[in-house]
Formats: C-alpha cells, sequence, structure tokens
C-alpha cells in the first residue's frame, strides 16, 4: 500500500513531466503547421494586418536610435568645440607674445629709423569690413558694408584672409557714406607695382578680368621661377610694402623681339570667396 | 490583469529595444537579436507555462516581419526555450558567464536553425554570415546579464505580487 503523500508527490511529478513534454511539442506543432501554410493570399493579409500593430513599437525604436545618434554627434561636437577652445587659446597666448615682441620690434625699428634719418614704417590699421552686395555687370568688385561715415577714403589698400594668410584683395574706388566700392586684383582696371621675392625685379601687376593676373616690366634676364611670392613693393603710391599678392603661377617669354618678360600671378585671394576684408587706412601706412 | 498589462508591458519594450539595437548594429553590420536574448531571459527566470508561450510569442513577433517564411522564429524560439529549461537544471543562471554562454551559444544556434528551416521549406538562403552572426551573438551576450536583471527584477516582483 503507498502512502498518500507519496502518491501526491508521483502525481504531481507525473504532471509536471507531462507538461514538460506537452508543452513544447505544441508550440513546435503549431509553428511548424505555420511554417507550412502557403504564403499566399488569407496568409499574407493576416500576417500584414498583425504586423500593422507593431509599427509603432518600430517607429519608436527607430526614433530612438535616431535620437541616441544625436546624441553622440553632439558629444563629438562639444569635445571638438572643448579641443577647438583649447588650441584657440594657446594661439591667443602665442599670440600676445608675438605682438608684443612685434611691438619691441616696431620701437628698435622707430629708433634705428630716426637714428638713420629714414621714415620709420608703422603698423597697419584700419577697418574691418564685410561683402554686402556684388555688381552684378563687374564681378571683380564688390560693394562693402563700410563708407566714408567709418574714415574709409578712395584708393586705400584692401586685404583679405586667405588660408590663414592675410594677402592683398584690391583697392577702394568709390566710396560713400556708409558704403564703398572694392576693385579686386582680378578686374581689368587693378593695376599696383610689385616686387618679386626671389630677385627682388619691380614689375606692374595688372588684372586680366577673364585673362590670368600679369605682371610687366620684369627684365627678360631676371631670374623668376614658379610658386614666386609676389609683394606690394615700396615704390606703391597706394599699397603699403610687403603685402603678399599671389605666387608666380607661368612666366612667359613670348617673343623673341621682346625685352621683357611676362608673369603670371595666381592671386592669394580668390575674388569669389572674398567676404570679410581689412580696409587700409590711408594715415595707416606712410 | 496587473499581471498581463506588466507582461504586455515587457513585451513592448522588449520589441522595441530588439529593433533600436537591430538598427543600431545594422550600421556595424552586426545581427542583433535582442528578442532572443529577452526570451532566454524569460524562460531562465519563468516557469514553463509562461516562459513556452513568451518565447513562442517573441519567435511569432519577429515572424511577422519576414518576407519569405512564416513561423521559422517561433519555431527555433521554442526550441531554445526547450534548451533553456533543460539547462536550467545545471546551470546557475543567477551568475553572469552562465547568462552570456547561454546566450551565444544559443544566438549562434537560432541563425544557424532558421537558415537551415528557410533552406528546407523556401529553397532559399537567409545566411547573415559567420562575423555578422557571431558579432550579433557576442553583442546579445554583452547585453545578457543587464536583461536578465531586468526581467529577474520585474518577473520575481510580479511573482511575489500575484503569488505565482
Amino acid at each position: 500500500m503507498v502512502p498518500p503523500r507519496n502518491k501526491t508527490i508521483k502525481k504531481q511529478i507525473y504532471v509536471s513531466s507531462r507538461r514538460r513534454i506537452l508543452f513544447p511539442a505544441a508550440f513546435l506543432l503549431f509553428s511548424f503547421l505555420l511554417m507550412i501554410l502557403p504564403l499566399e493570399g488569407m496568409v499574407v493579409s493576416v500576417k500584414a494586418l498583425l504586423s500593422y500593430v507593431f509599427i509603432p513599437q518600430v517607429r519608436l525604436a527607430h526614433g530612438a536610435v535616431k535620437y541616441a545618434e544625436g546624441v553622440s554627434t553632439t558629444v563629438q561636437e562639444l569635445l571638438n568645440a572643448h579641443r577647438e577652445n583649447r588650441e584657440l587659446k594657446q594661439q591667443i597666448e602665442m599670440d600676445h607674445l608675438l605682438t608684443a615682441q612685434a611691438e619691441s620690434v616696431f620701437k628698435e625699428n622707430e629708433r634705428l629709423s630716426a637714428a638713420l634719418n629714414i621714415k620709420p614704417v608703422r603698423p597697419w590699421r584700419g577697418v574691418l569690413a564685410k561683402v554686402a552686395y556684388r555688381e552684378p555687370s563687374q564681378w571683380n568688385a564688390v560693394i562693402i558694408d563700410k563708407g566714408s561715415a567709418d574714415g574709409i577714403e578712395e584708393r586705400s589698400a584692401v586685404l583679405s584672409l586667405e588660408q590663414g594668410q592675410e594677402g592683398l584683395a584690391g583697392v577702394v574706388v568709390e566710396v560713400m557714406e556708409n558704403t564703398a566700392k572694392v576693385l579686386l586684383v582680378r578686374d581689368e582696371d587693378f593695376s599696383a607695382a610689385v616686387i618679386l621675392e626671389r630677385g627682388q625685379e619691380e614689375g606692374l601687376l595688372t588684372g586680366g578680368g577673364a585673362q590670368p593676373v600679369r605682371i610687366k616690366y620684369i627684365p627678360l634676364l631676371a631670374q623668376v621661377q614658379k610658386g614666386d611670392k609676389v609683394f606690394t613693393s615700396a615704390t606703391s603710391s597706394i599699397f603699403p610694402a610687403g603685402i603678399l599678392v599671389g605666387r608666380v603661377r607661368a612666366v612667359r617669354q613670348d617673343g623673341s623681339f621682346q625685352t621683357a618678360q611676362t608673369v603670371e600671378v595666381e592671386p592669394l585671394v580668390r575674388s569669389a570667396a572674398v567676404k570679410e576684408l581689412f580696409i587700409i587706412s590711408r594715415q595707416g601706412h606712410p | 490583469m496587473g499581471k498581463i498589462f506588466k507582461l504586455a508591458c515587457l513585451f513592448v519594450v522588449a520589441s522595441v529595444c530588439h529593433w533600436g539595437f537591430a538598427t543600431l548594429f545594422l550600421y556595424c553590420g552586426l545581427n542583433v537579436n535582442f528578442m532572443l536574448v529577452f526570451a532566454i531571459a524569460f524562460c531562465a527566470v519563468a516557469q514553463l507555462e509562461i516562459g513556452y508561450p513568451m518565447a513562442f510569442l517573441c519567435g511569432l513577433f519577429l515572424d511577422f516581419f519576414g518576407a519569405k517564411l512564416f513561423g521559422n522564429n517561433a519555431f527555433s524560439f521554442t526550441v531554445v526555450a526547450c534548451a533553456v529549461y533543460a539547462l536550467r537544471e545545471r546551470f546557475d543562471f543567477n551568475s553572469f558567464l552562465p547568462q552570456m554562454m547561454t546566450v551565444f551559444v544559443l544566438t549562434c544556434a537560432v541563425g544557424v536553425l532558421n537558415s537551415v528551416l528557410l533552406m528546407q521549406f523556401t529553397n532559399s538562403s537567409l545566411w547573415p554570415g559567420t562575423g555578422s552572426l557571431i558579432g550579433g551573438a557576442l553583442v546579445g551576450a554583452l547585453l545578457s546579464p543587464i536583461v536578465f536583471a531586468v526581467v529577474r527584477f520585474v518577473w520575481v516582483d510580479l511573482a511575489a505580487d500575484e503569488h505565482l
């Protein structure tokens, strides 16, 4: 005779083991039946209908992923900004040092110029301006947002920053009260006395419009090479000496009867990219 | 009623996480099956009367979005549930290593099983690629301790509430 307690335990074990087999068997059989169903007609419709039920979850998940991507981009931008900030702070410190050095050099220069009775070179002073608009009829001329009210005068030299370096952008040709017109280096009417870095030969730089910018009157024997820097000359009445104009792009020695060679120059400041300009005041340079 | 509502919430959260992780890791070329991790975790914690239906439903949920075969995920998830209930007697699913090992191995097994089923029933292949499968299984294994912890927290809480 089996005691009732043992009988109950045995029954429980039997039920448990039957469940262990029945549950997976039922679900496996059901899923197998689903697999052998042909995926067409009614089955596809029901499947599509039920899949629509889960669309909000899918959308929510995609939204969360997009948000997560946005967060990583923002964090990256913040880190970049932090790094840039650190670099710029270092740059500012370096600039302070350089300014201090430059001031002492200027003072030394003034003392030496006074001793030698030479007119001293003074630092450039001027006004920062933005390009307000361009004249459609004259693409190589721009109108800036500063005028006579800001101390701008005609025939003032105009600089611009390109690739982290300041270069000659043009010259002020017309001044209104709040605006001024700047003729850019590429314009046909532009000209400036320039000097070549290598041989210190002087020539006259002229804009060519659609044609390349050229330097005329360079002696035939002058050693000019592609890539040589071109600066404004001290003999110019408009431009302060030593402003970088551009680099030599090509040297032409066209005819045997000519006494000078023509040098093509690639201006540092691109006409199409000019946005901010620095106008050197007439009192700002000798 | 509260038990069913909480279970439904758990399922919805798992499905959202599944699509989220699938989309996120798709850019890295990994086939992460979060739903499977959830099903394994649930079977490791819950009784078989609830574990099997849940695993089946999780698989069926994925089948709704499949184009070639209907029911293969439900089948493989049920097989996984069988494996988990068999392993539960031997492994202690409270520690991380058995959780991660089980998820890793079963994810790989489900990948292979699904490909075999698809080949058998549709004569086409849906092999995600060995790298993608193993990478996805690895990500799933790394996620598994968190999923196990959450499921255990919710389910034990539920079981205590409802005297399950």
